[in-house]
C-alpha cells in the first residue's frame, strides 16, 4: 500500500529538490566570487526547474511531447531574450562610448 | 463522448487532451509573464532610493520555510495525481487536501514577510527595488492564492462526482498549475532572496 | 487646457458634444429599432450567445469596421488640421488625444481584431475542423476585446482620452504629466482586450496543432493556416509581456509605485523598452496573416501553386524567433551605447531578408500564371511594390547613426503607413472580398470593388508620399501645427486631399456592401472563385457543423486536386452524428463584470470595482462547477440540412 502510493520517482525527485535547494543555500553561507555563487544558482535553479518537468509534471508522456518541448523551450527563449536583452540594453550597454 | 481506456482517464477523451495541452501553452505565457516580473527586477533591484535594500531586507528563516513548504506540496500533489492514476479516490483527495494545506502555510509565512517589510519601512510605493520586488513576489502569491480556491473548487468536485474524465482532468491541470508555481518559487529563491543575501 | 483635466463628462468642446450627442442618437435609435423589430430574442441565442467560430468572426470584423470609422475621423482631422499653417481647427490637447486614439485603436482594435475575424472565419474550415478546439473561450475572447474596445471608445466622453501618444511613453504618461483619467483607460482597456488576444492565441494553436483533418500535416496546410499558426505562437509568448507593462502602468499612476518614476530608484524608460519588448512582435502579428491572406489569393488568381511554400514556411519561422530581437531600434536615440544600438541595427536588417523571401515567392507565383483580376487580387498586386518602399525606408531607419536623423520625424510616420497599410490593411480588405461570398454566399460587387480599390490605392499613395518628404525636410511628428515660413504647407495639403480620397474609397467600400447585400445575385457553388483550399469544399454559406463529413487529405490544395481529377474527399463515408457545443451566455456576462470593473478602475472607485472583481471570479467558479457535455445533431437533420443547401458536400 505504501509502496504503491509513494512511487521511487517521486520521492527520489522530492529528496533530490530538497538537497538542491540545501546545495544553493552555500551561496550565502560560505564566502565566494560573485561569478562562483551565480554559477552554482543558476545550475542549481536549472536542475530544480527540471525535476520539476520531467519528474512531477509528466512533460514527455503524452503524444504530444514534442509540442510541449517546443512550447517550453520557445516560452525560455522569449524569457531570456526579455531578460538579458533589457539588462543589455538599460544597463550593461547603457552610456558605455 | 468517446472514451479511450487504454489512456488514464485525464487523457481519455479528445476535449481532455486539447485542454491538457491548451494549459501547457498558458503555461508558456506565464513562463513569459514571469520572466517580465523578472525583468523589471532586475533592471531596478539597484534603485533603492531612500529606502532598504536587499541585504538589509531579506531574512533566510521565512524564505527556507516558504520554500520547504512549496516544494513538499508539490511533491505531495504529484503523489495525488498518482493515487488518482490508481484510481483510488481516497488517497488522490488526502493528498490535495495535504498540498493545499501547504500551500496556505505557504501563504500566512509570505503575509507575515510582508508585514515584516512594511515594518521595516519597505512598501510598495518606497523604491523602485521594493516595487518589483513586491510586485514579483505578489504576484506569485496570488497565483498560489487563486490556486488555493481553484484547488478545493475540484476537492468538492471530486468528492461529490467522483473519478471521471472530466474530474480527472481537472484535477490533473490543477497539478501542473501548481507544480509551476512551483518552478517559478524555485527561480525567485535563487535569484531574488539568495543572489540578494549573497 | 484646465478644462480638461478632472471632468467628468466633457461638454465643452462642440466637436465632442456632437459626436456625444451622435452616439446617443444612433445608440438609442438602434435599441428602438431592434425592439421595434421584436430583434432582442434573435440577437441573443444567434449572436450574443454564439460560440459558433464563423459568427464570433463575423462580429470581430463588424467592431473592426466601426473601429476603422472612427481611426479614419481621427486621421481626416489630424490631416485636416495640419493642411495648412497655423490652423485652428483643433486645439493642441485635442490633437494630443486624437493622435493617442488614432494609433490605439487603428492597431488594437482594428488591424488586430479584422485578422482575428478573419482566422475565426477562415481557419477551422481550412484544417477541416468543426469549430475550434474551445468555442466558449472564443467567446469570451470576442466579449473581452468588444468591451475593451468599448471602455477605450467611451473615454472622449467620459473624463477624456489618453493623450500621451499610442506608446505612452513615461514620464508623459505618469500621472504627474497626464493628471487625467485618459492614460488609465488607455492602461486598462487594453488589459482587458489582451486577455482576450492571450486566450484567442492559445485557442488557435491548440485548434491547429490539434484539429486539422486525417492526413493534412504541418507541410499540408494551406500557407494562410501556417500564417496563423506562427501568428498565435508569437501572440502568446509576446502579450504576457504587455499584460505585466501595463498592470506596472496602473499601479504607477494609482497606487504610487515607482517602476518609471525618475526618482526613488524608478526607470522611466524602462516602460518604452517593456512597450516595444511586446511591441515589435506585435508588427509581426498584425502582418504575418497578411502575408499568409496575399499567399492564398494570389496562388488562387493566377492559377498556380504557390511558388517556395517550403521557404515560405521556414521565413515565418525564422521571423517567429527574429521578431523578439529587434525591439531596441525603437528607441536608438535614447542614449544606450554603440554596441548596443550596433546589436539592434543588425538583428533589425537581418529580419528584412526573410521578408524579402515571401516578396520573390510571390513574384515568381505570378510569373506565367494565367492572372485574373479580380478586387482581391488588385489588392495583392498593388501591396507587392507599396509594401516595397515601406520595407526599403524600414531598412533605411534600421541603421542606427542614420536613425539619429529621421527619429520621430513624418519619415518615420510614412513609413509605418507604408508598411501597415498595403500589408494589413489592404490584407484585411483583399481577405474580406475574398471570404466574404464564403460567410453570405454572395459576391461583393466587382465594379465598385475596384472602383474602390482604385481610390484607395491611388489616394494612399497621395496621402503618405509627401510625408517622406516632409520628414526629410525636418517636420517632426505630433506636432500639432507649424508657422508658414517653414513651406510645409503646400505637402501637407497634399496629404490632406489625399487622406479625404481614401475615406471616399472607405466610402464606396461600405456602400458596396449594401449594394451587394440588395442586388448581388446569390452563389450556388460554395466555391466562386474555383480556390484551392478546404473552406471552399463545404457550402456557402457554411452550415453551423461545417462538414457534414471531415475530408481526408493527402496532399497540399487537396480540393483544387480533388476537383482537377474528379476525385472525392470524403471516399464516401456514411454521415455519422454531429457532436456540437452549447451555446452560453456567461462569456458575455462575465464580459459586462470586466466592463464593470474596469470603468470603475479607471475612476479608482474602488469599492464598486471589488465587487465587480469578485463578480469576475463568481462567474469563473460557475464555469467550474458547470455541467455541459454539447449536444449531438442527427444524421437525420444533417442530411435535411445538406438537401437545403442543394446537396450533400
Amino acid at each position: 500500500m505504501m509502496k504503491q502510493l509513494f512511487p521511487k520517482q517521486h520521492v527520489m525527485g522530492f529528496i533530490f529538490s530538497m538537497v538542491l535547494s540545501v546545495v544553493a543555500l552555500a551561496v550565502i553561507t560560505f564566502d565566494m566570487s560573485y561569478k562562483m555563487g551565480m554559477a552554482i544558482l543558476l545550475v542549481t535553479a536549472i536542475a530544480q526547474a527540471l525535476v520539476q518537468l520531467l519528474l512531477f509534471m509528466h512533460i514527455g508522456e503524452s503524444e504530444d511531447k514534442g509540442t510541449l518541448y517546443t512550447n517550453i523551450i520557445y516560452a525560455v527563449f522569449v524569457g531570456v531574450v526579455t531578460i538579458l536583452g533589457t539588462l543589455f540594453t538599460m544597463i550593461w550597454g547603457y552610456q558605455i562610448y | 463522448m468517446k472514451i479511450d481506456e487504454s489512456l488514464p482517464l485525464e487523457y481519455s477523451t479528445e476535449e481532455n487532451r486539447l485542454k491538457i495541452l491548451g494549459f501547457w501553452i498558458f503555461l508558456g505565457a506565464e513562463i513569459a509573464l514571469f520572466s517580465t516580473l523578472f525583468t523589471v527586477y532586475f533592471t531596478l533591484q539597484n534603485g533603492v532610493g531612500n529606502g532598504p535594500s536587499a541585504e538589509e531586507l531579506f531574512k533566510i528563516t521565512p524564505v527556507m520555510i516558504e520554500t520547504v513548504l512549496l516544494l513538499t506540496s508539490s511533491f505531495t500533489i504529484g503523489l495525488g495525481i498518482h493515487a488518482m492514476r490508481l484510481g483510488m479516490k481516497k488517497a488522490m483527495m488526502t493528498f490535495f487536501v495535504i498540498t493545499l494545506a501547504l500551500g496556505l502555510g505557504f501563504l500566512g509565512t509570505e503575509i507575515y514577510e510582508f508585514l515584516e517589510y512594511i515594518h521595516e519601512g519597505a512598501t510598495i510605493q518606497t523604491s523602485g527595488f521594493t516595487s518589483s520586488l513586491l510586485t514579483l513576489l505578489g504576484t506569485h502569491g496570488a497565483h498560489v492564492t487563486f490556486g488555493l480556491f481553484w484547488g478545493t473548487a475540484i476537492l468538492i468536485q471530486v468528492a461529490k462526482r467522483g473519478l471521471t474524465p472530466e474530474t480527472a482532468n481537472k484535477s490533473f491541470i490543477f497539478s501542473l498549475y501548481w507544480h509551476f508555481l512551483d518552478v517559478v518559487w524555485i527561480f525567485i529563491f535563487s535569484f531574488v532572496y539568495l543572489k540578494g543575501m549573497m | 487646457m484646465e478644462s480638461h483635466e478632472q471632468q467628468f463628462l466633457i461638454l465643452n468642446e462642440p466637436m465632442i458634444l456632437a459626436a456625444m450627442i451622435s452616439i446617443v442618437v444612433g445608440g438609442l435609435s438602434l435599441v428602438i429599432g431592434v425592439t421595434y423589430f421584436k430583434k432582442w430574442g434573435y440577437l441573443w441565442r444567434e449572436w450574443i450567445t454564439t460560440v459558433d467560430h464563423k459568427k464570433i468572426g463575423v462580429m470581430y470584423i463588424l467592431v473592426a469596421l466601426v473601429m476603422l470609422f472612427r481611426g479614419g475621423v481621427d486621421a481626416l482631422l489630424m490631416r485636416g488640421q495640419t493642411a495648412m499653417p497655423e490652423n485652428g481647427l483643433l486645439d493642441a490637447q485635442h490633437y494630443n488625444e486624437i493622435f493617442t486614439t488614432h494609433g490605439v485603436i487603428m492597431i488594437l482594435f482594428m488591424a488586430m481584431p479584422f485578422i482575428i475575424g478573419l482566422m475565426n472565419v477562415v481557419t477551422p474550415l481550412q484544417i477541416g475542423a468543426r469549430d475550434v478546439a474551445f468555442p466558449r473561450l472564443n467567446s469570451v475572447s470576442f466579449w473581452l476585446f468588444a468591451v475593451g474596445a468599448g471602455l477605450f471608445n467611451i473615454s472622449f466622453i467620459i473624463g477624456g482620452s489618453p493623450d500621451a501618444g499610442w506608446s505612452a511613453y513615461f514620464p508623459l504618461a505618469s500621472l504627474e504629466f497626464s493628471p487625467t483619467v485618459g492614460n488609465n483607460y488607455y492602461a486598462i482597456s487594453l488589459q482587458i482586450a489582451g486577455l482576450g488576444t492571450l486566450a484567442t492565441g492559445i485557442n488557435f494553436l491548440v485548434t491547429i496543432l490539434k484539429m486539422r483533418a486525417p492526413g493534412m500535416t504541418l507541410m499540408k496546410m494551406p500557407m494562410f493556416t501556417w500564417s496563423i499558426l506562427i501568428t498565435n505562437v508569437i501572440i502568446v509568448f509576446a502579450f504576457p509581456v504587455l499584460t505585466v507593462a501595463l498592470a506596472l502602468m496602473t499601479m504607477d499612476r494609482q497606487f504610487g509605485t515607482k517602476f518609471f518614476t525618475m526618482q526613488d530608484g524608478g526607470m522611466d524608460m524602462l516602460w518604452a523598452n517593456l512597450f516595444w519588448v511586446w511591441g515589435h512582435p506585435e508588427v509581426y502579428i498584425v502582418i504575418l496573416p497578411a502575408f499568409g491572406i496575399y499567399s492564398e489569393i494570389i496562388s488562387t488568381f493566377a492559377r498556380k501553386n504557390l511558388f517556395g511554400y517550403k521557404s515560405m514556411v521556414v521565413s515565418m519561422v525564422a521571423i517567429s524567433l527574429l521578431s523578439f530581437l529587434v525591439w531596441a531600434h525603437h528607441f536608438y536615440t535614447m542614449g544606450q551605447g554603440v554596441m548596443v544600438n550596433s546589436f539592434f541595427s543588425i538583428t533589425t536588417m537581418l529580419i528584412a531578408v526573410p521578408t524579402g523571401v515571401k516578396i520573390f515567392n510571390w513574384l515568381l507565383t505570378l510569373h506565367k500564371g494565367k492572372i485574373t483580376f479580380t478586387t482581391p487580387m488588385l489588392y495583392s498586386l498593388a501591396f507587392i511594390p507599396i509594401f516595397t518602399i515601406g520595407g526599403v525606408t524600414g531598412v533605411m531607419l534600421a541603421m542606427a547613426s542614420a536613425d539619429y536623423q529621421y527619429h520621430n520625424t513624418m519619415f518615420l510616420v510614412a513609413h509605418f503607413h507604408y508598411v501597415l497599410i498595403p500589408g494589413t490593411v489592404f490584407a484585411v480588405i483583399a481577405g474580406f472580398h475574398f471570404w466574404f461570398p464564403k460567410v453570405f454566399g454572395f459576391r461583393l460587387n466587382e465594379k465598385l470593388g475596384k472602383l474602390a480599390f482604385w481610390f484607395i490605392t491611388i489616394s494612399f499613395n497621395v496621402a503618405f508620399f509627401p510625408l517622406f518628404i516632409l520628414g526629410l525636410n525636418g517636420m517632426t511628428r505630433r506636432m500639432y501645427t507649424y508657422s508658414e515660413s517653414t513651406g510645409y504647407g503646400p505637402l501637407n495639403m497634399l496629404s490632406f486631399l489625399g487622406a479625404v480620397g481614401l475615406g471616399i474609397g472607405f466610402i464606396i467600400l461600405v456602400y458596396n456592401l449594401y449594394w451587394s447585400i440588395r442586388y448581388s445575385p446569390r452563389d450556388e457553388t460554395g466555391d466562386p472563385w474555383d480556390a484551392r483550399s478546404l473552406e471552399w469544399a463545404t457550402h456557402g454559406p457554411v452550415p453551423f457543423y461545417n462538414f457534414a463529413r471531415i475530408p481526408k487529405i493527402n496532399e497540399l490544395d487537396a480540393f483544387w486536386y480533388a476537383k482537377r481529377n474528379n476525385k472525392s474527399l470524403y471516399d464516401d463515408r456514411p454521415i455519422e452524428k454531429i457532436h456540437m457545443p452549447n451555446n452560453s451566455g456567461m462569456p458575455f456576462l462575465m464580459s459586462g463584470a470586466f466592463f464593470g470593473a474596469g470603468f470603475c478602475l479607471v475612476f479608482s472607485w474602488w469599492i464598486p470595482t471589488i465587487i465587480f472583481t469578485i463578480l469576475i471570479f463568481v462567474f469563473m467558479a460557475l464555469r467550474s462547477f458547470e455541467k455541459d457535455h454539447g449536444y449531438y445533431v442527427s444524421v437525420e437533420e444533417i442530411e435535411r440540412i445538406e438537401r437545403e443547401l442543394g446537396g450533400e458536400k
